[in-house]
């Protein structure tokens, strides 16, 4: 009978260290067959789990295109965190999923896209970066402005230079006021203003911005101002969730179950739902 | 069998004791306390009288602890361990008719879109018996939410008490006729109590003001024990944690509660439920906007646990009572 609750068991094939707090980790299936028929969409989420710590939630971060593993991102904040911390090639932990609503990928062809993300909101845009990359014809202009408080604190920044380079791609990096080094190349700026001075017209693209609340915030009035339309907009709710599967009752946002009905929304939506995210 | 003494209830509770069979009903646990509890002999089972067990049967279906599946590991070969197969037959004795109207309700949770197995093998091997409510207290109000107190919903059967010794039985579902027989009988009386709102006002109320001073202003009171929701026949909200060390031990799931600071905590330290209001306004929201969208039903039996347990006079009816508006209909 099957076990709504166990995870499949995943090999990890890589560890990579982002920032003093930030790993990636990359997995792939010890069972063969379910290698072989996993599939999931950017903007899907799993739960991983550290045998003994427990489980959290985080972004499947690698591209859907990619089929010979999966990726996850986090920032060491907790029990579970500070057990994936130590995690090394060759280790197994847990993996549910894929769960929750991922982008619409289908629906924004033929338009440009750009990217917004703060801090460690890099890795469920970074998927979907890939996932355009490798679909470049179904896409336009992609922008990209990526922001975080010091240099120290980017993540995925040997990505940020290889995306730079395919065409008709452009990339803005950018950190707060005061987090930049003398060999910063970037920009010095919080991510709403560094994007209204590139003046990258939105009346045709689809917009993903994920980040700090205040970042959104901050973000949504200058996109209105480029000519976004809040049903063009996307974001991923970050609300707590144990099962996944809507049955633990806590990532309810208003009646919106963000793990079942999200955790991809527009703002259109959003601003449909009562202030509980 | 169309009608059963107390002592042939009694002697029948023994027989399915004796097959092995788990038996749950009211059981004074000490003094003042009644709790639906396993029997140890038939002659626990309280059968004198009207008596609201604190807790409710929910608790066969969806225990305060479970264990998911265990966990081994050597080295970095990690062995998952089910749990076992078989759940052991169980009976609830006596559950109230707002006890069982509790399962149709948590079924629709447990097998929308992804189906809960650990949850519906319990399920599946639980039987209620559901004895009419011939009194009922000042907290009760399931005449609110839809129920009644002879409500057959959830019940496998049906006792009526005859007031004179004696039980009327009916028989609801093959689960019911397997234990009691083929039985179509009813009498007695069943006491409502007063029909205190109207829950399409409660959610309306709960919408239109969501953001408003009334859920801080009436949960200051609140020390957010989580009482209410784990005495709650429906409250099924669930934490999944793991019990053990690096080496070896179990993935459980908890009860938990939308009342706790921790319940919607994210790791960056937001909580968009950071004050006791927010999380008063959730559980009213929840059982009466949430869930019937959803679901199209209340979330909510009426059994008035949550009140009569609340270390505080708060709770569901106490708190409703409170919206302007919701004065009785």
């Amino acid at each position: 009978m099957q076990n709504l609750y166990k995870p499949d068991l995943m090999e990890v094939v890589g560890v990579k260290k982002h920032t003093s707090d930030v790993k990636s980790i990359s997995l792939r299936f010890q069972d063969a067959e379910r290698a072989r028929e996993f599939t999931f969409r950017v903007g899907q989420f799993g739960i991983f789990s550290a045998f003994g710590a427990g489980e959290s939630t985080f972004n499947i971060c690698s591209s859907s295109n990619w089929r010979d593993h999966i990726e996850f991102c986090f920032r060491k904040v907790g029990r579970v965190t500070e057990a994936l911390w130590q995690v090394e090639e060759g280790d197994t932990v847990g993996f549910r999923g894929p769960y929750g609503r991922g982008y619409p990928v289908e629906e924004w062809r033929g338009k440009d896209l750009i990217f917004l993300g703060g801090g460690i909101a890099m890795p469920p845009i970074r998927c979907a970066i890939w996932y355009a990359l490798e679909n470049r014809a179904d896409y336009g202009k992609i922008t990209v402005v990526y922001g975080a408080r010091t240099v120290g604190d980017l993540v995925f920044v040997d990505e940020l230079a290889e995306w730079a380079k395919h065409p008709n791609v452009q990339v803005i990096q950018c950190v707060d006021p005061g987090g930049q080094t003398p060999d910063w190349s970037g920009e010095i700026g919080f991510v709403p203003t560094v994007f209204e001075r590139a003046q990258v017209p939105a009346g045709h693209a689809v917009s993903l911005v994920i980040g700090p609340p205040i970042m959104i915030k901050n973000t949504i009035p200058v996109l209105e101002r480029m000519g976004a339309r809040m049903s063009d907009v996307y974001t991923s709710l970050e609300n707590r969730m144990k099962c996944g599967v809507g049955k633990c009752g806590r990532c309810n946002a208003g009646p919106v179950y963000v793990c079942k009905e999200g955790p991809v929304f527009t703002f259109q939506e959003l601003q449909a739902m009562p202030m509980d995210y | 069998m169309n009608t059963l003494t107390r002592d042939g209830l009694r002697k029948l509770v023994g027989e399915w004791m004796a097959a092995g069979k788990i038996c749950v009903g009211p059981v004074r646990v000490k003094p003042g306390t009644v709790l639906f509890a396993r029997l140890t002999s038939p002659e626990e089972l309280l059968l004198d009288g009207w008596v609201r067990p604190a807790n409710s049967i929910k608790e066969l279906l969806l225990p305060r602890n479970e264990t998911l599946y265990g966990y081994r590991v050597e080295k970095n070969r990690i062995e998952l361990l089910d749990p076992p197969e078989t759940i052991p037959e169980q009976i609830a004795i006596c559950a109230h008719p707002c006890d069982a109207a509790a399962l149709p309700i948590l079924d629709k949770v447990f097998n929308w879109d992804f189906r809960d197995e650990a949850y519906n093998r319990r399920r599946e091997a639980t039987t209620v018996i559901t004895l009419v409510c011939a009194e009922h207290d000042e907290e009760c109000f399931c005449t609110s939410v839809g129920l009644a107190p002879d409500a057959t919903g959830g019940s496998d059967a049906m006792l009526y008490d005859l007031g004179d010794g004696q039980f009327a039985v009916s028989s609801l579902t093959e689960k019911g006729r397997a234990i009691l027989g083929e039985a179509e009988a009813h009498g007695g009386h069943a006491s409502a109590p007063p029909v205190r709102f109207d829950p399409k006002q409660i959610a309306r109320f709960a919408v239109d003001r969501f953001a408003d001073p009334f859920w801080q202003a009436h949960s200051l009171a609140c020390v957010g024990c989580g009482a209410c929701a784990y005495t709650c026949p429906v409250c099924h909200c669930f934490d999944i944690v793991d019990e053990g060390n690096g080496r070896e031990g179990v993935r459980a799931r908890n009860w938990d509660a939308c009342q706790f600071s921790l319940f919607t905590l994210h790791a960056s330290g937001h909580n968009p439920r950071h004050a006791q209001g927010d999380r008063q306004r959730q559980r009213i929201y929840h059982k009466f906007h949430v869930y019937p969208e959803k679901f199209g039903e209340t979330l909510c039996t009426g059994c008035g646990n949550c009140a009569r347990n609340c270390p505080v006079g708060l709770g569901v009816l106490p708190l409703i009572t409170e919206i302007p508006h919701a004065e009785p209909v």
